[in-house]
């Protein structure tokens, strides 16, 4: 009992950073259908907004607050000027958001420099959960990453906003038919996608190194997150984060990280062959 | 559409018979490259030679990528694979010095190709094409640069390998720049060549037609999977053939052989010569590389964000490859002046 507790909170932790991470990769290449290669960046961008905001005297929590919303703003930016060309051509749109992504890592190095930066988070110290000893802040991102996941469930199933992406997505010329202005609904939908990320990296930035990149780290597992738990579904964002956080937690117990985290990619490959469109198709 | 035109379109099919102007630049860069050592030192000579065995590993992606519409980010893996292979038999098995070379290529490419094999099964007859397959085949680099990392004992880790043994080959001994300058020239011109033969003939045909419409060609009756696969594995072999190679004439092998980064630069040597083309595909890397060194030299920073860059005016400026920008402008320019 005393270790399966920590045990489970590492799980769920991991499990809650890559929910939190794929789920605007989820919007954007789930739904969408648009291979975003930078999905990392956006990440590494609202680490970065800590860095910023912390350095400029404020606190974790506007950073929260600020992280998505330059996210927000770049993504928007983003779409405009590259991804609305390229929609319908995977092949396009992976070459421009991998230039995008080297582009803003280069960026984020003259900015701030190659060296990891320093963050703080928002509060420090454990807290006494059935017996066993866990930090604070891990709490904390568990409890958010679950609020934000059903937030934006409700989001996409019950609200007008989440109507409009569902309708430009399934059929564009027929939602545009029906006066839904398609251009500016998927223009907000991939901005919500960058604004998600940035609030992941908001959130992990107190976790881990914050360097210009910290983002691939996150990009091959996330897509597999997406692929794994099946494209175009919520649900399956969980399933897949469960999967592949699970099995990686429960490995890097006997194996070295680098080397469960490679063999966790490998079993999804396997996975891929014999359930093609993931284990919880939309 | 306008994708990055993988040729043996129908119209580009029509004109194999005249020369076009890469084949002749191709000629023209073969004969350069014949009569080359008298006029350099030995150093330039060795930097050729590598960007030489670099051509060979771009044209191995050309010939995947080329004809299969079906983008490989990960080929760095192969190359990596050859070059790490060659490293590890010729330094940890112990051989006879005679045998090391061989060996060490023979390790190299069998790895290469049994990885292939293995991710290529998986992936390709699980259906996986197009985008999805560029994303496992970029986790699969992101995979073996972990391991190239963090199996220090093996592979030394950050720093590699140094002292892999220079080729040799039962009496033939290519330890000298002359030497493996020609060794190289001679692999390249007649994987060029070959290649050239078999994607103008018959499999070229068949890999557009599935590019084209897969499920068409397999209710014909040709096993798209297998000769899918078949491709990808001779393509990761090529590539683990020119890492392997590249590993013992450097002499060291690092991870940046088997790297994101180079695997990105390869899909650019493939994009600037215009993909599908093969012999664009060398010139490309001969050009891009010249290029790759004065642009680093200025400062760190500059290389990843001129590839940034260049990625995104490949897609919105020249998606042809840029041999096929020149060209057109050449075109709309004279049509300007008949008008005029």
């Amino acid at each position: 009992m005393q270790t399966a507790i920590p045990f489970l909170l590492n799980m769920m932790t991991l499990i809650g950073i890559l929910l939190i991470v794929s789920m605007g990769l989820a919007i954007i290449f789930g739904l969408m259908n648009v291979i975003n290669l930078a999905h990392g960046e956006f990440v590494t961008i609202g680490a970065f907004t800590l860095v910023a905001v912390q350095a400029a005297g404020g606190s974790f929590w506007l950073a929260l607050l600020v992280g998505p919303l330059v996210g927000y703003c770049i993504g928007l930016m983003v779409e405009r000027v590259l991804i609305a060309r390229v929609y319908g051509n995977p092949l396009h749109a992976i070459l421009v958001t991998w230039g995008l992504s080297l582009i803003i890592q280069q960026l984020l190095v003259l900015t701030f420099g190659a060296a990891p930066q320093r963050v703080t988070g928002p509060f420090e110290g454990a807290i006494d959960l059935f017996g066993a000893t866990y930090p604070a802040y891990r709490l904390f991102l568990i409890g958010l990453v679950m609020t934000v996941f059903f937030a934006t469930i409700v989001v996409f199933k019950k609200t007008n906003f989440g109507l409009n992406v569902r309708a430009a997505i399934q059929n564009g010329e027929m939602a545009a038919v029906m006066g839904v202005n398609v251009e500016k609904v998927n223009a907000r939908a991939f901005a919500s996608g960058a604004a998600m990320a940035a609030l992941a990296g908001v959130l992990l930035a107190p976790m881990t190194a914050v360097t210009a990149y910290m983002g691939v780290n996150y990009l091959a597992r996330s897509f597999f997150v997406v692929l794994v738990g099946g494209a175009g579904s919520v649900a399956g964002v969980a399933a897949g984060s469960s999967f592949i956080g699970g099995l990686e937690t429960a490995l890097s117990y006997q194996i070295p990280t680098t080397v469960a985290q490679a063999l966790v990619l490998v079993m999804a490959i396997v996975i891929l062959r014999f359930r093609p469109n993931g284990v919880l198709p939309a | 559409m306008t994708i990055i035109q993988p040729a043996g379109s129908a119209m580009m099919r029509r004109t194999t018979r005249t020369y076009r102007p890469s084949t002749v630049i191709a000629l023209i860069m073969l004969a350069a490259l014949i009569i080359l050592p008298l006029f350099v030192k030995s150093y330039t000579l060795s930097t050729y030679r590598d960007i030489m065995l670099l051509s060979l590993f771009a044209l191995s992606l050309d010939i995947f990528w080329g004809r299969t519409g079906i983008l490989s980010f990960g080929h760095a893996t192969f190359f990596g694979l050859g070059a790490y292979g060659m490293a590890i038999a010729s330094i940890r098995f112990g051989l006879e010095p005679q045998w090391v070379s061989l060996v060490g290529l023979l390790f190299g490419v069998g790895v290469a190709v049994l990885v292939a094999l293995c991710v290529g099964y998986f992936i390709l007859y699980g259906g996986v094409r197009g985008a999805y397959f560029t994303i496992v085949t970029l986790a699969l680099t992101l995979i073996a640069n972990q391991i190239a990392i963090g199996w220090s004992s093996v592979t030394g880790g950050d720093s590699g390998l140094i002292g892999v043994p220079p080729l040799s080959i039962f009496d033939f001994d290519f330890s000298g720049t002359l030497s493996s300058y020609y060794l190289a020239l001679g692999i390249l011109a007649v994987s060029l060549l070959v290649a050239l033969r078999l994607m103008h003939g018959r499999l070229g045909l068949l890999l557009t037609a599935i590019q084209d419409n897969e499920t068409k060609v397999r209710t014909l009756g040709y096993p798209t999977q297998r000769i899918l696969l078949l491709t990808f594995v001779s393509s990761a072999a090529m590539a683990g053939f020119a890492g392997a190679l590249y590993a013992s004439c450097a002499g060291f092998v690092a991870p940046d052989q088997i790297a994101l980064l180079l695997s990105t630069e390869v899909i650019i040597w493939v994009a600037v010569g215009g993909s599908g083309t093969l012999t664009g595909a060398v010139i490309g890397t001969f050009v891009v590389w010249q290029l790759q060194q004065k642009i680093s030299s200025m400062s760190v920073a500059a290389w990843p964000l001129a590839i940034g860059t260049f990625f995104i005016l490949l897609v919105l400026v020249f998606p042809k490859g840029i041999p096929a920008f020149v060209l057109d402008l050449f075109k709309r320019w004279n049509r300007g002046g008949v008008a005029r």
